[in-house]
């Protein structure tokens, strides 16, 4: 097992593009090394110890590699960018584009997170304590698929366009989500606990299940038979129409 | 005073019918020159058992202006690949199908190009198109204009007025500091404006009484009436439609007796793998390249280009708005629609090409049986459209396809068995060679843009000092077998060599001059001039959105200008 521990010494007012901050590139290098890792401040060229004080306890492979960021970081982004394997713990709030592009490993943010979180993630699990900002689990502009893979768990509220144009894995929201989640998809399973407004708006594919009020739906969806899950009952609908779709939207009865 | 000597390469330079000879190729100040007396101040390159061919010359690309901003405005997503950090002299980088204007100028370079035309400007965003230009390093520009649905054209064709049609051409050219004329969809793009489409050569065009087929003939005369050192440049009607092949050669029929004012072809028409097409609709949709082909061996007033398609990720852009209108329908896709005031229209679609699907299959065998099939190597131009058939980066595995027959069968496999059974590749066997290569990516361009006098496209004494070094000996490399290594080698050029420069090694930029632009000054007699100004003056007081004397792109948007005169004698 190899745990390193980033504690914060500075917060810059300039975000901080910290792409390698992943267990990938952090395995089997030592504390100097690690220190030494490029993170961009702005334009600007700089180095992890700039910002971090490192501690560090064993050498190990990937999957048995941990990374505790022990406190918030509010303007690093692009935390755990693409990581396949291992754990990233982070004790407080992140910036945007954490877990952008993961395929595997596990992020565990215990505060909360800003927008793009888990854009475009391919496969493992991202878990946000507190609330997410705009495009959780999302596609980037002009991306045609967002999510492909993985699971993301959000424990407090996202801001709108949450699971835009995924294409598979699982988004769970125990709070309540903006104006429309689930916009474009095209695949994949999005559950609201919350409440949300015009869910799944041209939705192709993929399944929506919000167990909360929804503020305004979309006219574009086809009412079909109600349907019981774990013993709730849903009003179930299909569409978007205008987009061809053959998606389910659930909300509950 | 500076001079180089690329010594012992083995030479490709069709125009001046060497092929494959071991010479020395000397350089003094910019130009080729018939030798250079060796001083210390003399660079040296070694080319023993290398290639040597003049610059790259691409007579039809989209490198710049409104369509292809449109193209990088609607795809972000395309800008996240591609993306290339700035060096100690080179800008950031970004983009596949529709790079940023840096990315342009290096790309070409680093694959061995020196001149690239630019292949369809709206008159009245040509000083956009020029701002891009300037921003676009090293290589030589220049622009073919849009006159085959504006307004002033066909007025002219109705009255069948050749001469003050050719004062407009003139006049446009002028306008735009443009090099050619360019035709798209002739009418279609003014019927578009009504949300309609011309059905064919012989249509009626909605509010101006004239048939694609008097606008194409009018605008060829007019062409040769100025002794325009280009042929009118022919994106025909029906692109995209299948069963097109006959309008296509329809089209070529008509310019037959036309006579050329300068020593070229009368009409050159363009990315064939969009209208080579058979069959009535997209089931029974096949290759009819086999049939244009026999065509131009009969016939020498035509050339055309290839449009290849390359598989994956492309960025349709034209003039041809109803046809982009159709194909975002049919794809589901993304759609910029654009409306050029008196002038033309244009659409934007970005798609993706899928090996397996049939449609994408044979139009891929399309453009390849078009430069297999024709004879003459001279009348087939190697070309992607880019970014319509796929991004010019790709030229490499073209070259790869055309001199290798194993290759095309490798890749046939990969693809439908409908594409084997309604296209005839699989049976061609013919295989380029080095000096058919250098034909069709330099000579051949070259000489249909009529640039050949004005120091492109060879390496003649006074030839502009464009010069491409390859890795690769012809004496070793059977191209037929080794068809990576081929690909590879016209990938990273040893040496491009720009206007005496070394400006890429091995896929480096090492030096960033500004290119130049090319345009045509044509003359017309003054009485042609006069009727033509009175009914401008009328057109822009009622119509155009701006005034006339806002409408000339102004002589500080074009930098480096290299003007070339034509004109009525
Ligand atoms: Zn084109």
């Amino acid at each position: 097992m190899q745990t390193v521990t980033l504690t914060p010494i500075i917060q810059s007012k300039i975000s901080i593009e910290a792409e390698t901050i992943t267990p990938d590139n952090f395995a089997g290098k030592t504390g100097e090394e690690i220190e030494n890792i490029t993170i961009w401040e702005g334009n600007h060229k700089t180095r992890l110890f700039e910002f971090f004080k490192i501690a560090l306890e064993g050498k190990d492979s990937p999957e048995n590699t941990k990374i505790i960021i022990n406190g918030s970081i509010p303007r690093v982004k692009r935390v755990g960018e693409g990581m396949t394997d291992g754990m990233i713990l982070i004790n407080g709030d992140v910036d945007m584009h954490v877990g952008a592009k993961m395929c595997g490993g596990v992020i565990t943010v215990k505060g909360s997170a800003d927008s793009w979180a888990g854009r475009e993630m391919k496969g493992g699990e991202l878990i946000i304590g507190g609330d997410a900002g705009y495009y959780l689990g999302a596609g980037y502009r002009g991306e045609s698929c967002g999510m492909r893979g993985g699971k993301i768990i959000v424990f407090g509220d996202v801001k709108d366009y949450a699971g835009e144009h995924i294409c598979g894995g699982e988004i769970l929201i125990k709070g309540s989500a903006g104006l429309m989640p689930g916009i474009s998809n095209n695949g994949g399973i999005i559950t609201i606990e919350g409440n949300t407004s015009m869910p799944g708006a041209e939705m192709k594919k993929g399944t929506i299940k919000i167990n909360g009020v929804v503020e305004t739906l979309v006219p574009s969806y086809k009412q079909e038979d109600d349907e019981e899950i774990n013993g709730i009952v849903y009003n179930k609908y299909t569409g978007d129409v205008v987009a061809g779709g053959k998606g389910s939207l659930y909300i509950k009865r | 005073m500076s001079e180089l000597l690329i010594k012992n390469g083995r030479v490709f330079d069709p125009i001046n019918s060497i092929n494959g000879d071991i010479m020395d190729i000397a350089i003094k100040n910019g130009k080729i020159v018939d030798d250079v007396s060796l001083s210390p101040n003399t660079k040296v390159i070694d080319a023993s058992s290398m290639i040597v061919m003049p610059g790259g010359v691409d007579a039809h690309s989209h490198i710049a202006g409104s369509k292809v901003n449109s193209g990088r405005i609607m795809r972000p997503d395309d800008g996240r690949s591609g993306i290339e950090k700035r060096t100690k002299i080179t800008r950031p980088c970004s983009g596949y199908t529709v790079p940023n204007t840096f990315a342009m100028g290096y790309r070409y370079a680093k694959l061995g190009y020196t001149t690239v035309f630019e292949a369809a400007i709206p008159i009245l965003h040509a000083r956009h198109t020029h701002e891009e230009f300037g921003d676009i390093p090293i290589i030589d520009k220049g622009g073919l204009v849009l006159f085959g649905s504006n307004w002033q054209v066909m007025e002219a064709v109705r009255e069948n007025d050749i001469e003050k049609l050719a004062a407009y051409v003139a006049w446009g050219l002028s306008a735009s500091r443009g090099y050619g004329v360019k035709i798209v969809n002739p009418g279609g793009g003014e019927a578009w404006g009504f949300g309609k489409n011309v059905s064919g050569l012989h249509d009626t065009v909605p509010n101006f009484d004239v048939t694609p087929a008097e606008i194409i003939t009018s605008l060829a005369k007019a062409n040769e009436m100025l002794h325009l050192p280009h042929s009118i440049h022919l994106h025909c009607n029906l692109l995209g439609t299948p069963g097109n092949y006959k309008t296509t050669i329809e089209t070529m029929k008509l310019l037959e007796h036309i006579k050329p004012g300068m020593d070229r072809q009368v009409v050159h028409i363009t990315h064939l793998t969009f209208n080579a097409w058979g069959g009535t609709n997209w089931g029974d949709f096949e290759s009819k390249a086999d049939a244009v082909a026999d065509y131009l061996n009969q016939h020498d007033h035509v050339t055309v280009d290839m449009g290849q398609l390359i598989f994956g990720n492309a960025t349709t852009m034209t003039a041809d708005g109803p046809m982009q209108y159709a194909n975002a329908r049919l794809l589901n896709a993304r759609w910029t629609n654009g409306d050029v005031e008196l002038e033309d229209a244009s659409g934007v679609v970005p798609l993706s090409y899928i090996r397996k699907m049939y449609i994408h299959d044979i139009m891929w065998a399309v453009g390849l049986e078009v430069a297999l099939l024709t004879r003459n190597p001279w009348q087939v131009l190697l070309t992607t459209d880019h970014p319509n058939g796929g991004p010019f980066v790709n030229y490499p595995e073209v070259i790869a396809l055309l001199m290798s027959a194993q290759k095309r069968e490798e890749e046939m496999l990969k693809l439908s068995n409908k594409m084997r059974d309604r296209t005839t590749l699989s049976g061609i066997e013919r295989e380029l060679d080095w000096y058919d290569i250098a034909i069709k990516t330099r000579a051949s361009h070259a000489k249909i843009l009529g640039l050949t006098d004005h120091g492109k496209g060879h390496l003649g004494a006074g030839a502009d000092a464009d010069v491409t070094i390859y890795h690769i000996n012809p004496d070793r490399v059977d191209a037929g077998r080794e068809h990576a290594t081929v690909k590879k080698a016209f990938e990273k050029p040893a040496y491009t060599i720009k206007d005496g420069e070394v400006v890429a090694m091995n896929g480096e930029i090492t030096a960033t001059p500004a290119g130049r632009t090319f345009w045509v000054n044509a003359s017309v007699p003054e009485e042609h001039n006069t009727r033509l100004m009175r009914d401008l003056r009328l057109k822009f007081r009622k119509y155009y959105s701006i005034n006339l004397a806002n409408y000339m792109v102004q002589d500080n948007y074009v930098k480096h200008p290299v003007v070339i005169k034509a004109g009525g004698s």
